[in-house]
Parts: structure tokens; sequence; C-alpha cells
């Protein structure tokens, strides 16, 4: 392991020290907060709260170091309230991240990166980041000294909340960029049915059912998998209404819930006020948009059932509505 | 023979003769500009009638600067004379560029403009329910004034434009920089937007950025807050266009200690600058709870005027509300 890790503090002793580190002894193994996990429910059956723990007051540094614990969890904290301990654990974890950077490891995530030429420095990622992990540097790029954007790898959870939020659209991450969502927005005609796109959040459904309901709707809902609601932004709402397709329907978790801490707030904020301005513009009167044709839904983590009566509700107000003309 | 000076004309449309004024800030330089020019036709300051640019031969003119948003009949009118009489056309201003100010029109429909005008207006006491109408026959024949449209359009959406220059008005010295290019015969590429950096004014602006964590639970108009010249506007939860408007002002407003308003429209390679703006200042804001996050939506007025002040006619919300207007020249 890297030498500047001290020899004297043992392993669990450095996570001691690192702030959020202090409650590591409280535990008693209970596994609530693995059953709180949605990480552990939706990606990574290993994943495990719990055993990291254990893995840092037995020493266990380089299991530690390449659990995928250490890696995975984004801080969302449902689990802190319902720890009988009190034990803020992602704090602990974060605590074992820091010393897995310091030892040389890398975060195995899909990570963003900023694309130099088109960043302008105005810092709206670094601001909006829940992780910190952009920050603005000083660079030389085409023999200027420019401030730009570079963010840290091993601090981001690829949310794409930065991507979205890029007024330069200069931040790209794979599978969700600018690009890639663009190209999901044709939704086949189909005999005068209404189109309609759903952005879904997968952290906000809970049960498997609900994730298959998805797959069975007909061809004109088209449903777009994202990291996070957080990732949607006006302008991709707006492109699919030019597209052709008639609602917009983004699907997110309950405030509090964010996997992501604050993707669902900012993107509530953000559709909220599009929904503003489409009613300022009087859609209606042109092409005949039904009313609030982009809808934000906050899917709380018990709602079980919920996505397909939000789907159904807007494709019967989409059905009313093209009626209606 | 001495060679024949370029021909140039300026012509305004739907404008609010801001893009004339800069024109004539050149001072002393305005004078040079006419060494070394021809002006062949130039309504606001000049005395030229319509028919003299009839009477001229398609690609006459040498360059035209048209500045003003096609808002009636006669805008169009005049967008497709212009366009035979001259070999380039520059939309030259926000309006020419993307509708600007008379643009806001397409928040309306026509009649609930004309309803507002002649009916309700505060300075009209007795509405009679008058409307202009755009033919009249008297004895001497049949009178017509231009048609009113149902939406304002850009001068690309009207008839194809060569080069773009925004800017409400586009500052006088980038004014200056783009007559000299068109003098000195280097033309950039066709479709450029010109007198414009790449990327956005927070690109060049010294204030100081926000740090990490920063969060918005209430915005606030500008002369509500004793603004610190040195700092960002968004970290004095005041909206400043700049993270989504393209470069080139050279920052008048801004080191006015006002914010950025956005008149230079989008940075290249973005689609739709109110949009952005939205996202860029909606990923600022923070709350847990839906009345909260209501109310500090509530704190932004009037979010398609803050957004789109400059480019309701060239926006996304346009194409959608109106569907996409196709040129003749396109078909
Ligand atoms: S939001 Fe985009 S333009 Fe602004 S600093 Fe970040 S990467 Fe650069
Ligand atoms: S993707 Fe999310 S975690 Fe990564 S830099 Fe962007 S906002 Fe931060």
């Amino acid at each position: 392991m890297a030498d500047h890790i001290s020899q004297t503090q043992s392993f669990a002793d450095q996570v001691r020290a690192i702030p959020g580190g202090e409650h590591l002894e409280m535990c008693y193994s209970c596994g609530t907060c693995v059953s709180k996990c949605m990480i552990q429910q939706k990606v990574e059956p290993e994943y495990n709260p719990r055993r990291l723990l254990h893995m840092v007051i037995m020493d266990m540094e380089r299991q530690a170091f390449e659990s995928p614990t250490t890696w995975l969890c984004s801080a969302c904290d449902l689990c802190y309230p319902a720890c009988p301990q009190e034990i803020h654990i992602s704090g602990v974890i974060g605590a074992v991240k820091d010393l897995a950077v310091r030892a040389g490891y890398e975060s195995p995530l899909d990570t963003v990166s900023v694309e130099e030429s088109r960043c302008s420095g105005c810092g709206i990622c670094v601001m909006t980041c829940p992780y910190e992990a952009p920050h603005l540097i000083e660079k030389q790029l085409d023999g200027e000294l420019d401030r730009l954007s570079e963010v840290d790898a091993n601090l981001c959870m690829g949310c794409g909340i930065c991507v979205a939020a890029c007024p330069m659209g200069a931040i790209s991450r794979p599978g969700v960029s600018n690009e890639e969502l663009r190209e999901q927005l044709r939704v086949p005609a189909s005999d005068g049915a209404p189109r309609m796109v759903v952005f879904v959040c997968d952290w906000s459904l809970r049960a498997d059912a609900d994730v298959t309901l998805l797959e069975s709707y007909a061809q004109n809902v088209h449903i777009i998998h994202i990291p996070c609601t957080g990732r949607i932004d006006p302008e991709m709402a707006l492109l699919s209404l030019r597209a052709g397709i008639d609602g917009v329907l983004v699907c997110g978790c309950a405030p509090g819930e964010c996997h992501y801490k604050r993707g669902t707030v900012v993107s509530s904020c953000k559709i909220g006020l599009l929904d503003r301005m489409l009613g300022q513009m009087q859609m209606g009167n042109g092409r005949g948009l039904a009313s609030h044709p982009v809808r934000f839904v906050q899917i709380g983590t018990q709602d079980r059932g919920r996505i397909r009566r939000e789907v159904d509700t807007m494709l019967e107000h989409l059905v009313h509505s093209k009626e209606a003309q | 023979m001495a060679e024949a000076k370029p021909k140039l004309a300026l012509y305004w449309a739907a404008s609010c003769g801001g893009c004339e004024i800069t024109v004539t800030e050149l001072g002393m330089r305005l004078v040079s500009l006419a060494q070394l020019v021809d002006i062949v036709f130039w309504p606001c300051l000049m005395d030229f009638k319509y028919s003299d640019v009839e009477a001229m031969e398609d690609g006459e003119i040498d360059v035209c600067f048209f500045n003003g948003a096609i808002r009636t009949s006669e805008n169009e009118e005049m967008a497709h004379l212009l366009r035979d009489k001259s070999r380039i056309l520059v939309a030259f201003g926000s309006c020419a560029t993307e509708g600007c100010i008379p643009g806001l029109a397409n928040l309306f429909d026509a009649e609930s403009i004309l309803a507002r005008v002649y009916d309700t207006a505060p300075s009209v006491d007795d509405s009679r329910g008058t409307r202009p109408i755009t033919s009249f026959t008297v004895p001497e024949g049949i009178i017509e004034i231009p048609t009113f449209y149902e939406q304002v359009f850009t001068l690309a959406q009207t008839v194809e434009v060569d080069y773009f220059a925004p800017g409400c008005p586009p500052v006088v010295d980038q004014v200056w920089n783009i007559f000299q290019t068109f003098l000195s015969g280097e033309l950039p590429e066709r479709g450029a937007i010109i007198g414009v950096d790449p990327k956005t004014n927070c690109d060049v602006c010294p204030r100081e950025k926000g740090e990490s964590g920063y969060r918005v639970r209430e915005w606030r108009r500008p002369h509500t807050v004793a603004l610190d010249p040195d700092r960002c506007f968004l970290t004095q939860e005041v909206i400043c266009c700049g993270p989504a408007t393209r470069a080139g002002c050279g920052l008048p407003c801004i080191s006015g200690n006002m914010p950025c308003r956005g008149c230079y429209g989008p940075p290249e390679g973005v689609i739709d600058q109110g949009a952005k703006l939205l996202s860029a200042i909606g990923a600022l804001v923070d709350t847990d709870e839906p009345e909260t996050l209501s109310q500090i939506m509530d704190t932004i007025v009037d979010p398609a005027g803050l957004s789109y002040r400059f480019g309701l006619a060239n926006s996304l919300l346009s194409e959608i509300k109106y569907g996409a207007r196709v040129r003749e020249d396109e078909v």
C-alpha cells in the first residue's frame, strides 16, 4: 500500500480520524442500513455498509478499498434516519473512500468529462454538484490563460446534474450525453395516438413490478432511463415537443429521497419554471398542445404502482386534448 | 475612371431605432466610412424612397445591414426586396437576428395585442372596438396599409441571410469591426455570426465565481440589492444571463454593475438560450419543501420574459407554438 499511510496508525484509526469516521464502533450489525439501501436492491447485491464498517474495524484495508460499497454510496442518507445507533453511515463510507483515493484507488463509476474548448468557466457546475466534484482551474488553452472547470473523477457520482445545468453543453456523461438523449427523442407516430416520452430515474422505482411494467407500454410511450431527474433540462423537454411528442413526463424521487441528494429539487424547479413559461406562451392557441404538456412527478420509495397511474393519467389527458381538437 | 465604391444599404424593419443610433455613434468614423462607400439606401437618416430600391438591379447593393424583426407585411416585403437587390444581407442587431423585444409579442396572439392597444390600454378612454383595416376605398382609389402578422419572425425565417450580427444594439466598436471586415473583402464563412466571441460572457467576466455548495433560496431583483461589483451576480441571488449569452459586447452592463440581460443570444453550439439559462439557474436552487420551491419560483416574476427577452422569436418555444416557418427559397 502507498507509503504515506502512517505505519503507526491502524487503518481503523485513520478512518476514525476523518470527520464522519468517529462513529465507527457504534455499529452493532443489525443490518437496517442494508435494508434501506437502494443500491443493494437495484444494482449491487454485494453492496453492504454494515460489512464495510466491520472490514474497517478489523483493519481489512485492501478489502475495504476494493469493496463496491466504498465507491457506490451516493450519500443519499436514506439509511441515516433508520440507523438505531444514529451512525452517519455515508460519512464513514466517505472516510474510507477518502483514504482509498489517497492510496491510489480510482472510482469505477461512469463519470463526467468537460470539453475544455467549450467550457466558459461560469462555475454553475461547481455550485450545483452535490459532491463538490468540479472546481475551476486556470489553464493555458490556445495560448491564453483560461478559467475552466475540472472534475475530480473520484468524487463524481455520475448523476448528470451538471450535464443538464451547464449552459454551454460542455459536460457529458457516457450514456446520457446531450447527443445520446436527443437521439432517443424520435418516437414513431402510431395511428393518431398521442406520443409521450417518460424520463424515468431508475432509483425512483423500487418494485421490480414497476420496472417491468414500463416495458409493457405500446411504442407511443417511449421510456428513457436516466440516472437522475437532475439530468433533464428544459431544452430536452422542448426538443421533445418540437420533435412532435405530445407530452413529457419526468419521474423522480420524492424530496429528501433523491439518490443524488438534490437532483429531484433542481429538476422540479426547472420543470416547474418551464411549465410556467409554457403557460405564459399560451401554447394551446397554436399547435394545440395539451395543457401542462411537461410534468414532473415525485415518486416516494413506498409509492409502488404509482408510476403506472402517473403515466396512464398523463396519457389519458393527452388523448382527451387530442380529441378536443 | 476611379473604381466604383462599394454600395451600402441600411434598413430598419420592426425595431426601436437603437441599431441606427449605434451606427451614428461611430462619430467621425462614420464620416470616413461615407468616403469609402456609397450609401444607396438609409431611410432613417437620408431621403430615399422604396421606389429607389425597386429601380436597382438585382445584386446591385454590395452589403445591406438589415435591422428589425419581421412584424408586418411591409417588413416582409422589404426583406424580400433587399434580399434580391443585395449581394450580402446582414441581419444586424438582435431584432433581425432573433426577434428581440418585438419578438416578445409571440407570448400573445395578434388579436389580444390589438385589443390591448385599441380597447384596454389605460390611455384609451373611449373604446369603440376600432381595429386597423388594411384596405380602404376612397374616391381616388384604394388605400392599403400593411397587415399586422399573427407572430413575429426573424429575418432568417423570412429570407436567406448571409451573416448575423447580434446585440441590442451591437456595440459600436464591434460595428466598426464589422464594417472594416466587409471593406477588407476578407469575408468570414457564409452564415457566420460576426462581431462576437465563441464562448459566453462568463468566459470574459472578471467577477469572482461561486463556490461549491452555493445554494439559492430566493432570487432578488437587481434594484433591490446593493450589488458587490466584484462578485458573480448569481452568488448575490440575482439572475444574470451571462452564463447562457454569447460574449462579444465587452460587458457594458456587467461593468455598470447590472447583470447581463442576454442580448447577444446563445453561444456557439447552443440551440435554445432561454432553456439553457433556466436550467443553469434552476440548478442553484435548494429546498426540500414543495411549498418553498414554489415560493422560490415565484421570485422569478416573469420567467419567459427573463429567459427569452431577446430570443423568443427564434426559440424552441415559438417553433413549438407556431410550427417551423419554411422559407420560399427552402421549399
Ligand atoms: S457549467 Fe459548463 S461552462 Fe460553466 S464552468 Fe461548468 S463546464 Fe464550464
Ligand atoms: S455528474 Fe453529478 S456528481 Fe458528477 S460532477 Fe456532475 S453533478 Fe457532480
